[in-house]
């Protein structure tokens, strides 16, 4: 058999899984944190002020990074969730499900961070305009993921069922992405584009370019970590677990 | 360092967002092992049926 296509059916092995997290999480944190101190020591002590909005710019440097993320593990937890859906993929079940913690987590940062960052410079920590609005509502749908998850059970059953909300929501991805071209918003239109001219100076893009890597290297360790841990949760009473917790055989 | 205070309370939600992000899956997987051993104390797993029988 094809070494890869080996490696694939062997991870969809708990035990096998349980020892590729616990081995390659503590790896992606560790670049996760390399990456996210070079950084934020560019965000903080290198780039120069903006001319109009003074220092308080330097909070982009942790808002579109974590807004990107919620977008993008939305749309990564939708693609585990039909992968599930489709083809009863444990492991696929168990990865869509622990998508949606993290992605909440980037979504209440780049809520938080951008409420912090609206008060100097649009003068209120909040406003309905089409961006925030949207985000809102894809931290209402993490939420929604994660509660469903939680109220049914069946653990395959609840990851179905939630999966399923999954989907349907990754059609919120394009309204959030396109709000401020669609509508009238408070919100700042694109000033970043990975294919097409930026307008960012060039000497504020390499700190966001850093921090982009880091979220992608932080969200690969928290995945693997909370998917062991579910894992570990599912696979409760199994014999390997008994012999990893150490108890008597 | 112009609007500080805004900025270090931005950064300090997302550190403690990330923290938080760090810490509970740690300790949900603490707990499933805890609870793990004290089953197998509470029911121990039964002998292996392949196991070759006892002659005494």
């Amino acid at each position: 058999m094809n070494p890869v296509v080996r490696w694939f059916h062997q991870l969809g092995s708990p035990p096998y899984f349980d020892r590729f997290a616990a081995r390659w999480a503590p790896w992606a944190y560790g670049l996760a944190l390399l990456t996210m101190a070079y950084g934020l020591w560019g965000a903080l002590f290198v780039v120069p002020s903006d001319y109009q909005q003074g220092d308080s710019f330097r909070i982009l440097y942790i808002h579109v990074p974590s807004a990107w993320m919620s977008l993008f593990v939305f749309a990564l937890m939708a693609f585990y969730a039909a992968i599930a859906l489709i083809w009863r993929i444990k492991l696929c079940e168990i990865l869509a499900m622990a998508c949606a913690p993290i992605g909440a987590a980037f979504t209440v940062v780049t809520l938080a961070t951008g409420s912090i960052w609206g008060k100097p410079m649009w003068g209120t920590w909040w406003d309905w305009d089409p961006r925030l609005t949207t985000e809102l509502v894809l931290l209402f749908l993490y939420l929604g993921v994660i509660g469903l998850y939680r109220a049914i059970d069946d653990r395959r059953a609840a990851a179905r069922a939630a999966g399923l909300l999954a989907i349907v929501g990754v059609a919120l991805l394009p309204v959030i992405r396109y709000s401020v071209v669609w509508w009238n918003s408070l919100h700042q239109g694109q000033t970043i584009s990975l294919f097409g001219k930026s307008t960012m100076d060039a000497s504020m893009v390499q700190p966001l370019i850093w921090m982009i890597v880091a979220t992608k290297f932080w969200f690969v360790g928290s995945l693997l970590m909370r998917a062991r841990a579910d894992n570990l949760e599912r696979e409760a009473g199994k014999d390997w677990v008994r012999q990893l917790a150490g108890g008597a055989r | 360092m112009s609007y500080q205070n805004y900025v270090f309370a931005a950064y300090a939600v997302f550190a403690a967002v990330l923290l938080w992000d760090f810490v509970a899956p740690r300790l949900a997987i603490r707990r499933f092992l805890r609870a793990a051993k004290m089953r197998a104390a509470r029911n121990p797993a039964p002998a292996d049926k392949n196991a070759p029988l006892a002659r005494e």
